[in-house]
């Protein structure tokens, strides 16, 4: 008497799951079907074209200023934000993993705290510290890169330390066995073991900045300080021509090619070394 | 092993593991605790007598709640009480849309679908790496007049024409479930999928039918995912104000919090109120932030140990 | 995702928060600030001196210069131009106010309110030096009320203040403020997101035309009058209309002279401009936007000769055939850009002759008290009763 009885399979569920996946996949590829788009039209599509990605001599996303340098802007802050949180946000995670003690608990509490306030508050606040106390600060794009760098330290300190957690300490006491002191150990044993964790949490911290509309905002002091996210805000009201739908689809590619290559990693790491899918799951979702 | 967290090897070290954490720790406190006092510096501080701009004040001791408190007898009662209500019911609805469309889902994936399992995966993960504000320009291009939607209508013969644009809240709860269902779905899937499947199929053995055991055993056990998932949706639903402006061409009829703060703080002379309300909307919102932590956080550990 | 963490321990590690917060405040009071209200003064550039590098920052309108004057310009001195774009004249000005934008030259400030740009020491005098074309300002405009002596600004456009609507859907003899309160045009009608321009329009649809006015009870009962379009019209609060009225998108909308001129270059192919239409009362509120430079300015140089670009006579006039506001420069009035064949015959009202700008309402500067008046009506409206 197996008891696995496969049971009817639940084709109501079933089909409430794929109209689903339908639902939230279909408007953005009409979006990006939209930016082919030979004509002028956001919602009347002619024929095929790369007019609004390089062909049209001017209003096309490679002749167009005004939608270059956000492209240009959102891309250089992903890169430095994921160049200088990764470094912050790895030690962090070793550190508070080990340390003990009353100051610790209260600097866990103050790095999971970013995860959980919304984008307005941290927004409002940021804008505010900068117009009022940090004024020496050079507006823009610093402080932009300064905002996007404080909400992606949680990520990168959440996905270490899962990793971490799974590592367990007995490596590097192997190797402090073996007359390896502390940093040595750390840099000879504990980072090539981090290295998946920290591959897949720097491409999470480009995702995120990318995807940031509300701190970019915010912290933005005008045109030479728009993001992609903040030009889509910005035309998606207003008279813009396909190129935005353009611009919008090269950003999701950029995006799609780092998750691509976060997967990949986490997928290896997953493989050689075991550990919870639901923990690499879980630490996407916190981050999306 | 209880202590498979890689517990510091001696404590006397312990400073070693502090100083690691200090650039971390040091970063927010200057970036999001200072920043975090400022809104109190500028919602209890004064106003610049001629452009009308923050003049904030920072020690407590001279703090002035005026502003505050006529903040708050407009929210309790007066015109703001009007936004307020609406993105509590906003924010309602579309959590209710979120557990009626996304807990089948999440269920369907976790616990039958086999062969596509991978595939349904990834199109859960999917919308939570396209950027949210493509996602919104994608629902513009469907419900603008002219769009595909109207189109879908006029062929359909039930209309076509309407402008879907213009501070209709059907359209901006949409836009809310759309934009934020990927939230709920995934950490839900994954509570569904820890689910102890021995729990369920005693249920079977004992005779009770799919939906009972569904309705006893399934849906009690998926109630600390269900509100940890709907927490993690609400919070960023409750200061959202681009989904709404994008959606609704700033119509009054559907203004929320999230629009007000960002009107009294970057477009009006008044930013006291706006700090104020962001204030308001933070205390409203701290009780769920501390849950969602606390209850993550011992799941993490029942998990661990 | 593994942290040892109990409620005990969040509660605790918020408490000590607090309390590093609380230590943390004499060290921040130290960078306690401003407030103060009189008159900052401010100095104007030298004589002579060589132009920037650029780029040269513009805060503008959207929409609100035309492309090829700004390439035009940048060809000319071989920099780029950016411009950052506002919706709202407060938002301009509080962005302007808290660093919030960094640029050279505002394009388009509004009058009744400049008196906190120049009070705040945010612009700077020009040096007319470099304005070599400053007699072809209007000559109504040379020593404007706004501006004694022309010191801060040169006035850009003038305009008015309508209705814009489209003539195939709208009987335009029947176009009054009253049209905005019509349920037939419900969905498809919008007014401009301006707290003055809202609430004046309120008071003069019943017949009041002081738009300055101070009395409590007037202000009031033209914030409540506003809030009846929420759900009376579906109203939308924007200054699109120049682009959603040919567009399609909105019939009728509470607009500037000038939107339903630049409406013309957004009609779909095959749709004449016929079906654009522009009602404003007589006599209406009467604006002009002007142009200032910032005291922050890193190309102030740059900054006034973009002003001195705008007002040679030639490049008003191909300014104007884009953005449809008509300049405010002497020889081209409403008279001369109708006979230059620029404004199509049944869309002349979008041109304000002198007269007309002569007898207009204008919005005065008003008192903190009254202007918080004018707000608190407008934010009730805003926030949708």
């Amino acid at each position: 008497m197996r008891r696995n009885r496969p049971g009817r399979h639940p084709f109501g569920l079933a089909t409430i799951t794929w109209l689903y996946i339908l639902w939230s996949l279909v408007p953005v590829l009409v979006a990006m079907r939209i930016s082919f788009n030979s004509g002028k039209s956001r919602s009347a599509f002619q024929s095929l074209s790369w007019r609004w990605y390089f062909t049209d001599p001017a209003k096309s996303v490679l002749h167009d200023d005004t939608l270059v340098q956000p492209l240009k802007n959102s891309l250089k802050l992903a890169a430095l934000s994921m160049l200088i949180t990764t470094p912050i946000g790895v030690t962090m995670a070793i550190g508070l993993q080990r340390w003990r003690g009353r100051l610790s608990k209260a600097s866990n509490a103050l790095m999971l705290f970013p995860l959980v306030t919304p984008e307005i508050v941290m927004g409002v606040a940021l804008f505010l510290v900068f117009t009022q106390v940090y004024t020496g600060v050079p507006r823009g794009f610093t402080t932009q890169l300064l905002g996007h760098i404080t909400f992606s330290i949680s990520y990168v300190v959440i996905i270490v330390r899962g990793r971490l957690a799974a590592i367990g300490p007995q490596y590097e006491e192997a190797a402090r066995d073996l007359g390896a002191n502390r940093l040595q150990a750390m840099r000879l044993v504990l980072l090539p073991l981090l290295g998946p964790a920290i591959f897949a949490s720097v491409m999470v911290v480009f995702a995120g900045s990318i995807d940031d509309f509300v701190i970019s905002s915010f912290l933005s002091t005008g045109a030479s300080s728009e993001t992609v996210p903040m030009k889509i805000y910005a035309g998606g009201r207003a008279t813009a021509t396909p190129a935005l739908n353009a611009l919008a689809t090269i950003m999701l590619v950029f995006t799609l090619v780092a998750v691509g290559l976060a997967a990949l990693v986490m997928r290896r790491m997953r493989a050689r070394q075991g550990g919870g899918e639901d923990a690499q799951l879980g630490s996407l979702a916190a981050v999306g | 092993m209880a202590n498979a967290a890689g517990a510091a090897p001696g404590g006397h070290r312990n400073g070693f593991w502090g100083a690691l954490s200090l650039p971390g720790v040091a970063w927010l406190l200057a970036l999001f605790v200072v920043p975090f006092y400022a809104i109190a510096a500028v919602a209890f501080g004064q106003v610049d007598p001629i452009l009308r701009t923050a003049a904030p004040v920072w020690g407590p001791w001279s703090w002035n709640f005026s502003a505050m408190s006529k903040v708050i007898s407009r929210v309790f009662g007066g015109d703001l009480a009007g936004v307020v209500v609406r993105t509590l019911s906003y924010v309602g609805v579309s959590l209710a849309l979120c557990c009626l469309i996304g807990y089948p889902v999440a269920y369907y994936v976790a616990r039958h679908a086999s062969r596509w399992r991978g595939v349904l995966l990834a199109a859960l993960v999917l919308p939570f790496w396209i950027s949210y504000l493509m996602r919104m320009l994608a629902w513009v291009n469907l419900l603008q007049v002219d769009g595909y939607f109207n189109r879908l209508l006029g062929w359909l013969h039930v209309g076509g024409s309407r402008n879907w644009l213009d501070g209709n809240w059907p359209t901006v709860v949409i836009g809310l479930v759309y934009g934020y269902i990927p939230f709920f779905i995934l950490p839900l899937y994954a509570a569904l999928e820890r689910l102890d499947k021995r729990l369920i199929e005693a249920g079977r053995d004992l005779g009770a039918s799919p939906r009972r055991v569904f309705q006893r055993v399934t849906l009690p056990l998926s109630v600390p995912g269900l509100m940890s998932a709907s927490v993690i949706t609400v919070l960023p639903m409750f200061g959202d104000y681009y989904t709404n402006t994008f959606l609704s061409s700033g119509s009054p009829k559907t203004e929320m919090m999230g629009n007000q703060i960002e009107r009294y703080l970057r477009g009006t002379s008044q930013p006291q109120t706006g700090a104020s309300l962001v204030l308001i909307l933070s205390a409203m919102l701290l009780v769920l932030m501390t849950y969602y932590l606390v209850v993550t956080v011992r799941a993490q550990r029942a998990v661990a140990t | 995702m593994d942290t040892r963490f109990t409620r005990r321990q969040v509660f605790g590690g918020s408490a000590r928060l607090g309390l590093a917060l609380a230590c943390g405040v004499p060290l921040l009071q130290a960078c306690g600030s401003s407030g103060s209200s009189s008159k900052k003064q401010t100095v104007s550039i030298k004589d002579g001196v060589k132009p920037e590098a650029g780029p040269l920052r513009i805060l503008n309108y959207d929409s609100y210069v035309g492309p090829d004057i700004i390439s035009a310009f940048e060809a000319k001195y071989g920099i780029k131009v950016e411009i950052t774009t506002f919706t709202t004249d407060d938002e301009a000005i509080t962005k302007l106010a808290s660093g919030a934008v960094d640029v050279d030259l505002h394009h388009s400030a509004g009058t009744s309110t400049l008196y906190k740009l120049i009070d705040a020491g945010l612009i700077q005098p020009l040096n007319k030096s470099y304005l070599t074309n400053i007699g072809n300002v209007s000559s109504s405009l040379r020593d404007p009320y706004y501006d004694k002596g022309a010191v801060y600004t040169v006035p850009y456009t003038v305009f008015g203040t309508g209705i814009g609507f489209r003539a195939d859907k709208v009987d335009p003899k029947s176009v009054s403020w009253e049209t905005l309160w019509n349920p037939t045009y419900k969905g498809v009608t919008s007014i401009l997101d301006d707290v003055r321009e809202g609430l004046a329009m309120a008071m003069m649809r019943k017949g009041l035309t002081d738009v300055n006015t101070t009395h409590p009870a007037v202000i009031k009962q033209a914030g409540a009058d506003l809030g009846q379009l929420t759900n009376l019209m579906n109203i939308k609060v924007e200054i699109e209309g120049y682009h959603t009225i040919p567009e399609g998108a909105t019939t009728v909308a509470h607009t500037w002279s000038g939107d339903m001129l630049t409406a013309v270059g957004y009609l779909p192919e095959g749709t004449g401009d016929e079906v654009l239409g522009y009602w404003q009362p007589d006599p209406a509120v009467i604006n002009n936007d002007v142009m200032c430079v910032l005291t922050k300015a890193k190309n102030p140089v740059l900054a006034h000769l973009y002003v001195n670009f705008l007002l040679d006579k030639t490049n008003a006039q191909t300014n104007f055939k884009y953005v449809g506001y008509q300049p405010a420069i002497e020889g081209l009035g409403a008279q001369e850009l109708i006979a230059a064949g620029l404004v199509p015959a049944h869309l002349s009202s979008c041109v304000m002759s002198n007269d007309q700008i002569a007898k207009g309402y204008r919005y005065l500067q008003l008192t903190p008290d009254v202007d918080a008046l004018w707000n608190d009506a407008w934010s009730k409206f805003r926030a949708g009763g």
